[in-house]
Parts: structure tokens; C-alpha cells; sequence
């Protein structure tokens, strides 16, 4: 709970609102301790990354989002909105294109990179939104509420998550976290992508009640297959399909692992643990169903 | 001198449709305006981004011309290409360490610095190792080049191997290593303009003495020209240019073979007349080659080099067949 808290303080430090008088320009600090200004509350928002088109749109403001990228898949009333970018990158054209007065965006996929500079450049606020923890993604939520106008939305919101998630964490605090093994992607070397301590996907593992396996290692996020039997989990979670998941857990010397022996290998969703958004209470929620069982049905 | 108003004329026809090209296009009339000071969102994006990045494309145009009539003068063949003694490579891994290492500096800055370093670090080592291995003349250069883009493509690939996280940034150095250019500030445009004006400048001290090995060591010596410093200093010379392009532009395949090509047939071969008019067919392919980057595609860019490269390619053929058959 230690990290939790600690979290939870950072993420607050970072996203303390510096004004928001009604009726006056909304003024806040983002996740790269940016000030952004904002004339009045934004009604054409571009979002990008599925994370942020999910927490806009959980807020209600569905019908303000003008613009998102390729990979947004959900909720089904945005995904047919106009896309600014994609696979071969992020398109400055395209956005301003669709006269945003706000751009929400998180540093990955040179996004950042490549439109904050000319957004900055043509005066288009831009909101940079970092997600290392969960409790960051609440903070998150709070701010998109509070440059949107309808703080009080993003405050009930996030209320409504933290409670649920509180009342998770509170049904397994007391159970012995199993170590775990979270396996994220696979590489065309063999080498598999782990959910990994100080992200918000490895946040979430603990939150549900779990312990790394590979603690100590854990600054690396590829690991060869080598050293999770190595570190032979009680439990083997999969993000992805469960073909996908029986084809790995077929190879050689894997069935000697205990995970495996004890039958104790799942498959989460992607979309509730790799996509930090709101959907990621209900990611802790089934893993910690997963995790805890008999706590679970309490 | 008709030549010359032709590519000057070509060069700005380029620019204006470059300008205009985009996701959305623009007419020549919203340009006006929009240089006029109109204030919206769009008028905007043509002046302080689309604008600053046609005349980049041009100057990285113009250094990638400058480098190609170097190499191919100094290797006196028409198959060099300003990337041939390293530069690829060395660029290639600068870049790499720029957008997967995290070193505490603004990518902005630190991308282009280690782009040029690795660039121009390259063919000195590529020179140095030729010049320890005792080969100093054209062909152990080359020989030397191809040895070290080896070493350098192998520690590229174990960088992007063991520094990347998510196969998203393998995808991001491979997209820098295809090229593009990206829109500068209007200080470092101003940089990027004076760096190419003295490229222009460095580059035509070395024009009497490309002319002279044009014809032959044997000649070039007997006009008293000592052909093996000569041939390094212009390497490193024309090494610098090519730097200086990519560290603004990337890789871009194909322009700094073609455009003096093109240039030759227009302006003939001596080099005075040939640096020049390279750098102004270099800058016009690469500003419509970054039109076509930032347009066919919507609303993704496709890398410049890949652009250059497909588009280049067979132009490059129709007209060489042209030339060949006049």
C-alpha cells in the first residue's frame, strides 16, 4: 500500500489545478508540468491514445471528441470519428485540420514529439498526460474533468473508481499474494514482454493482490523465457488469447513449472490492463478474481 | 543561363505546390493570405509549420546535392552516393542512441547532434582506418567504408535490440532511419540556411581540383595536384555536408545520386557550374518529395526517403533512357 500512497501523493503534487474560478480561463499544470491555459471549456477535443479518447468519454464528453488515432477501439460511439494519425505516425495537417481547442496526448509513439512543438507553435492547447500508476490515471481523469468545465463530473468519476478499487484491495489486503508472472507480449526472438514494477499495469498486479516473481529484475521489461522458469511463478497471467497462451505454455520445460503443474495460468484482457483508462478498475477487479478466489466471492 | 533560370524557376514552382500540398490542400490564394497575416488555425499552419518546413526540405535538398557531386567527383564514379564511406551507418547509430537512450537532454537537440556526429564520425574513422591499413587511395576507402558500415550496422541493431522496451520504438528509429525532414524553428532554419550557404562555399574550393581528378590520377598529378590529400580533404568535406543533411532530414535514399546526375546533364561537368545546379535539382526533388510525404497518405506521413526512393527511381530511369537515346 506503501507504493499506492506514495503514488497517489505524486500524482497529486503534479496535477494541483493553479486557478479554476468559473467563468475565468482554466489554467492547469499537465503531466510534463506544463501550464496549460485553456480560454474557455474545450468543445473540439482531439484525443489520442485509446486511454485518453476512454477517460474523455467516460467523463460524457463523447460528442466533444473531433478527432482520434487508428488504434482506438473503444467505446464504439468515437471509433468511427476522424483519425489523426496511425501507424506511420501523427499528422499536424490532420489535427489542425479539425480546429481542436484541445489536444490530449501521452508520450509514446512519438506523439508527444511530434505535435506538441507545432501545437504549441499555432497556439492549440496541448494537455500531456502520464500514466505510471494507477492512482495517475484517477489524477488524470480529475484534470480531463477540470479543463473540460465539469470538474464535478471528473470528481465523481474517479470517486466512483477509487471506491471500487478500494473495496478490492481491501478484500485481498489480508491474502497471501502469490507471485506472479505477467506476460505482455512476445518478441520474434522468443523473448517475452513482462508487466513490470513502476508501471501502471504492474501497479495493477499489485493492487489485485499479487507479488512479482521476478522482483529485483524488474527495470527490464523483455525477458527471455529462461528466467520465468527460473523464477517459477504460482501464477502464469497472459495478456492475450488463450491459444496463444496454451502454445507457450507447451513448449519445453514448461510444464514443470508450478503455475503450469497447478493449473494456475489465465488469460487477462489487453484492453482492461494495457490500455491505461478507466476500464483498468475492472483489469484489477477480474485479476484479482483470479488471483484470490475465495476472497473474491466474499 | 537559360539553365539557370529553368532550375531556379522549377525550384520555386516546387515550393508554392509544396506548400499547398498537405492533408487539406491549399490554394496559391490561401498562401497569400496567409503570408498577408491572417490570423486563423489554418493560415497559421502554413506560415509557422508548413512554410519553415518546404524551405528545410529545400536546404536539406540543396546539402544533399552538394554531397552527391562531391562523392561522385572525388570516386569518379557515377555510382557514389554521399552515404558511401559510412555516414549511413554512422548516422544511423547516432540517431538510434538519440531516441532510445535516455539522456537527460531534449530530443529536439540531441537527435540532430548525435545524427551529425555519427555521420561525419564515420567516414574519419572510415579514412583513419584506411589510412593506418595503408590503403590510402579511392579504393581503400571504399573498402574501409564498407568494413566499418558493417561494424556500425551490427551496433546499430544491438542497440535497437537491447535499449528497446516496446516494439513501438524499434518502429520509431526505423522511421527516422527512412527519412524525413521536420519543421524547424525559425532560428535554427536561419542555422540550417547559413550551414548550407558555407556547404556551397566549402564545396567550391574543392571544384578545380574535382575537375582535374576527373581526368585521371595520372593527369590530376601531373597538373600537380596531390591526388591522395586531396582526396581525403574533399571526402571530409563532402563528409560535413552530408552530415549536416542528415542530421535535419535523415536518410534520404536516392537524392544525392540522382541529383547531380540531372544536374550534369544541364550544366555539364565542370564542377563550378555542376555544384550549384546539383544543389538546386536536389532541393527542388526533395521538396516534392516531402509534398508527396506529407499529402498521398492522409492522415498518416510516409518517410521521405521511401518517397525518394520509389518515386525517384523510375523518374531517374525515364530519363537516364531519354539521355541515352538523344
Amino acid at each position: 500500500m506503501r507504493v499506492c500512497f506514495r503514488a497517489i501523493l505524486a500524482a497529486a503534487c503534479a496535477l494541483v489545478p493553479v486557478v479554476t474560478a468559473a467563468g475565468d480561463p482554466i489554467t492547469l499544470r499537465d503531466g510534463l508540468d506544463r501550464v496549460v491555459t485553456l480560454p474557455a471549456p474545450p468543445r473540439r477535443i482531439v484525443t489520442i491514445f485509446a486511454s485518453n479518447t476512454e477517460m474523455v468519454a467516460a467523463l460524457g464528453l463523447a460528442d466533444r471528441i473531433v478527432g482520434i488515432e487508428a488504434y482506438t477501439r473503444y467505446p464504439p460511439e468515437v471509433v468511427s470519428k476522424p483519425l489523426v494519425g496511425g501507424r506511420l505516425g501523427f499528422s499536424v495537417d490532420a489535427v489542425v485540420g479539425l480546429r481542436p481547442d484541445l489536444v490530449v496526448v501521452t508520450p509514446a509513439r512519438q506523439a508527444v514529439n511530434q505535435l506538441l512543438d507545432p501545437m504549441e507553435r499555432l497556439g492549440v492547447p496541448v494537455l500531456v498526460l502520464l500514466q505510471r500508476s494507477v492512482p495517475e490515471i484517477f489524477a488524470n481523469i480529475r484534470l480531463l474533468g477540470r479543463a473540460a468545465g465539469v470538474s464535478d463530473w471528473g470528481e465523481a468519476l474517479a470517486g466512483r473508481l477509487e471506491a471500487r478499487l478500494a473495496s478490492t484491495t481491501q478484500r485481498v489486503q489480508d491474502r497471501k499474494p502469490p507471485r506472479a508472472v505477467m506476460i505482455t507480449g512476445r518478441l520474434g526472438n522468443g523473448l517475452l514482454l513482462m508487466a513490470r514494477p513502476g508501471t501502471y499495469t504492474g501497479d495493477a498486479l499489485e493492487l489485485a493482490g499479487a507479488r512479482f516473481a521476478l522482483a529485483g529484475r524488474g527495470a527490464i521489461a523483455q525477458v527471455s523465457p529462461e528466467a520465468i522458469l527460473d523464477a517459477d511463478p504460482d501464477v502464469l497471467l497472459y495478456a492475450g488469447s488463450a491459444a496463444d497462451r496454451d502454445e507457450l505454455i507447451r513448449r519445453p520445460g514448461w510444464s514443470e513449472m508450478r503455475a503450469v503443474k497447478t493449473q494456475r495460468t489465465y488469460t487477462v484482457s489487453r484492453a482492461e490492463l494495457l490500455i491505461p483508462g478507466p476500464r483498468v478498475v475492472d483489469g484489477v477487479e477480474h485479476l484479482a478474481a483470479l488471483l484470490h478466489p475465495v476472497a473474491a466471492v466474499q | 543561363m537559360k539553365v539557370w533560370l529553368g532550375l531556379v524557376f522549377c525550384l520555386a514552382v516546387a515550393a508554392v505546390v509544396a506548400a499547398c500540398a498537405g492533408h487539406e490542400w491549399a490554394s496559391p490564394m490561401d498562401l497569400a493570405r496567409a503570408l498577408a497575416g491572417e490570423g486563423s488555425l489554418r493560415s497559421r499552419l502554413l506560415v509557422e509549420w508548413r512554410m519553415p518546413r518546404v524551405l528545410a526540405a529545400a536546404l536539406v535538398g540543396v546539402l544533399l546535392g552538394l554531397g552527391g557531386a562531391v562523392f561522385q567527383g572525388v570516386f569518379r564514379n557515377p555510382l557514389a552516393e554521399p552515404y558511401l564511406l559510412g555516414s549511413a551507418g554512422g548516422a544511423a547509430l547516432g540517431a538510434t542512441v538519440a531516441l532510445l537512450v535516455p539522456l537527460g537532454l531534449p530530443q529536439s537537440l540531441l537527435l540532430p547532434t548525435l545524427a551529425f556526429a555519427g555521420a561525419w564520425g564515420a567516414t574519419v574513422l572510415v579514412i583513419g582506418v584506411s589510412r593506418v591499413a595503408g590503403a590510402v587511395d579511392a579504393a581503400g576507402m571504399l573498402l574501409a567504408g564498407v568494413a566499418v558500415a558493417a561494424v556500425l550496422g551490427a551496433l546499430r541493431s544491438f542497440t535497437m535490440l537491447a535499449l528497446s522496451d516496446e516494439t513501438v520504438s524499434l518502429q520509431i528509429v526505423l522511421s527516422w532511419v527512412l527519412g524525413g525532414v521536420q519543421t524547424p524553428t525559425w532560428p535554427i532554419l536561419g542555422l540550417l540556411a547559413i550551414l548550407s550557404a558555407a556547404c556551397l562555399g566549402l564545396t567550391l574550393l574543392f571544384a578545380r581540383g574535382l575537375d582535374m581528378i576527373g581526368l585521371g590520377e595520372v593527369m590530376a598529378t601531373a597538373f600537380g595536384l596531390d591526388v591522395n590529400r586531396f582526396v581525403a580533404l574533399a571526402v571530409l568535406a563532402g563528409s560535413v555536408v552530408v552530415a549536416a543533411a542528415v542530421a535535419f532530414g535523415g536518410l534520404v535514399a536516392f537524392v544525392g545520386l540522382a541529383a547531380p546526375h540531372i544536374a550534369r546533364w544541364l550544366v555539364g561537368p565542370m564542377h563550378r557550374p555542376l555544384l550549384p545546379a546539383s544543389a538546386l535539382v536536389g532541393a527542388s526533388i526533395v521538396i516534392i518529395a516531402d509534398a508527396i510525404a506529407r499529402a498521398a497518405l492522409p492522415p498518416s506521413e510516409i518517410p521521405l526517403g521511401l518517397v525518394t526512393a520509389v518515386a525517384g527511381g523510375p523518374f531517374f530511369v525515364l530519363l537516364l533512357a531519354h539521355k541515352l537515346r538523344t
